[in-house]
């Protein structure tokens, strides 16, 4: 039986995406709309596919569907709607703008529950996996319609191959957490990123791997610019109302998850009672788009995804305290390294190194600087090891740079003499 | 998974959170049966009402989460170089009672299958 209070964030997230879809069928019209999103779901999907450069409607349909593909899977999973699958809906939703596709998502999706039932657990087990492992969606999509074979044999087997990496996913996953003990927030992004090396050699093996390539949409559509301000304002809205508290205590527990570290898992639902998390979702948001439009960057379909994906994880693990530090780091890397801030990897960068929020907020500062730093150069090289088949791909580069400061710092907490026994 | 798996990592982090008190003395106390298990971990150091209040809680989440059980529960008791994160293990166990004992604390665990019959064991309600 769900409770009140889920039943208004079922009915909240819902009327989000309906309206993210109208938004779409409005602005390109009906038909369009319809085309574009049918043409999106046989194009490549790998790493850069800008779907808002095929058509807006068409692009803000699919990711409509996908962020509700997403919600029923939590609904029928019996999991509480709450911090980790809230995020899961808004970064599904996200990439709905470049890469995921209600195709590519299912067999990946069915992957993950053949493995539950293999395994004796329940879809909802499992069903944080189900929703961030659709990650690899372009490996479907791309076996599917871009290796070459004739349909009838590539669209099976590139259910197939979804179906295989959803079902592997479960088994690797958890071992991925242990490398970086959960300073990672897209530890699945890792996971498909560690996949994805696998899958894209194969391919490679068999001749048939294309270098990827970038479809960035420079402009900004006056629909994509006015989504995320108005998203946004609509989670302040919710946190101010569901429950009514009051001001002073909002603000206190808006103070309270400022003070998290963020390390996974931290469900802010759990963290507080009021409406706190919908507000830091929100405030994460303005603050995104806000920077966006400061750099002068494009609001297309990765930055909007980026954001969309910053504001989900405003309920798991990321608040504007632990953010700002790896920020910085990208921002001085960028700057470091004479590159343009505007730029596809910097900018995505700039939103998706968020994902190592977690150091900064358990670290301190300089901490998250660093991780940030690396991270830039780290996340320009990733793309290419798994062909851009791992659409996290600043999950992978954060769980590589998440480890290896993890590491470090095991290392000297684990060799201070001063806490050894006497001799 | 395995029991012996999964023993270790209610031990470990357990063990985790006690010996951050550093104690001078530390018990574990196994009892498997059928369909289900008893641990009981002891130590010398007496805890005050807020602090059990928040073991307590921690142990004992208002809500089965299956997704972050599974999944998050992974990394517990697996590194104890950082804090202990009870919740972790809240999450995977059926129920935990928390009090001071003569000596100092005394964290009980019960835990088992999906047949566990907690009537089998003696749960004290209250705690």
């Amino acid at each position: 039986m769900v409770e009140k209070s889920e039943r208004i964030r079922y009915v909240s997230l819902a009327i989000i995406l309906v309206l993210t879809a109208l938004a779409g069928i409005l602005s390109d019209g009906p038909a369009t709309s319809f085309g574009d999103f049918l043409t999106i779901q046989s194009s490549g999907a790998r790493l850069i596919q800008d779907f808002t450069a095929i058509g807006i409607g068409g692009a803000m349909v699919n990711a409509a569907l996908v962020g509700l593909l997403g919600l029923g899977v939590v609904y029928f999973s019996s999991v509480t709607l709450a911090g980790p699958t809230i995020a899961g809906i808004f970064t599904i939703l996200g990439f709905g703008f470049f890469g995921k596709t209600p195709l590519n998502c299912i067999p990946i999706m069915a992957g993950v529950w053949a493995s539950a039932r293999f395994a004796g657990k329940t879809m909802g087990s499992y069903s944080l996996i189900a929703l961030f492992g659709t990650a690899l969606g372009p490996l479907v999509t791309y076996i599917m319609f871009e290796i070459g074979l004739p349909l009838p044999f590539s669209i099976p087997l590139g259910i197939l191959g979804g179906f295989v990496a959803g079902a592997i996913l479960p088994a690797v996953a958890g071992s991925m957490l242990q490398l970086h003990q959960g300073y990672n927030l897209y530890n699945i992004g890792f996971t498909c990123g560690f996949l994805g090396l696998f899958a894209s050699s194969a391919l490679r093996a068999a001749d048939s791997m294309e270098d990827i390539s970038i479809v960035w949409n420079t402009t900004s559509h006056g629909t994509l610019v006015f989504l995320i301000p108005a998203i946004s304002a609509a989670l302040c809205f919710l946190g101010a109302v569901s429950p009514p508290v009051g001001a002073k205590r909002l603000y206190l527990d808006i103070r309270k998850l400022q003070t998290l570290s963020g390390r996974l898992p931290t469900d802010y639902f759990d963290a507080v009672d009021s409406g706190a998390p919908w507000f830091n979702m929100g405030l994460l948001g303005f603050c995104s788009a806000l920077f966006i439009a400061v750099v002068g960057a494009p609001f297309n379909g990765p930055v909007l995804g980026g954001i969309l994906t910053v504001i989900g994880f405003g309920a798991f693990g990321k608040s504007l305290r632990n953010c700002w530090p790896v920020v910085l780091g990208v921002c001085l890397a960028v700057v470091v390294f004479g590159k343009d801030i505007t730029s596809p990897g910097p900018i995505l960068a700039v939103l998706f190194v968020t994902t190592l929020a977690p150091i900064a907020g358990e670290f301190g500062i300089l901490a998250g600087v660093a991780a940030g730093f690396i991270h830039l150069f780290m996340v320009e090289s990733t793309a290419a090891w798994h062909g851009g088949l791992d659409l996290y791909n600043n999950g992978f580069a954060g769980g590589l740079t998440a480890t290896l400061v993890i590491a470090i710092l095991h290392w000297y907490r684990t060799n201070r003499t001063k806490e050894d026994f006497k001799s | 998974m395995k029991r012996k798996e999964f023993l270790n990592r209610l031990i470990g982090e357990v063990s985790n959170f006690l010996l951050e008190g550093n104690p001078l003395r530390m018990v574990i106390s196994l009892h498997q049966e059928e369909d289900g298990a008893h641990l009981s971990f002891f130590d010398d150091r007496k805890r005050s009402e807020e602090d059990l209040k928040r073991i307590r809680e921690a142990l004992n989440p208002k809500h089965t989460r299956p997704e972050l059980a599974e999944y998050y529960g992974m990394m517990a008791g697996h590194d104890t170089s950082w804090d202990a994160r009870l919740k972790l293990i809240g999450w995977q166990i059926k129920h935990a009672t928390v009090r001071n004992s003569d000596s100092g604390v005394q964290i009980d665990l019960w835990l088992g299958s999906d047949a566990f019959n907690p009537d089998q064991f003696t749960i004290e309600k209250d705690s």
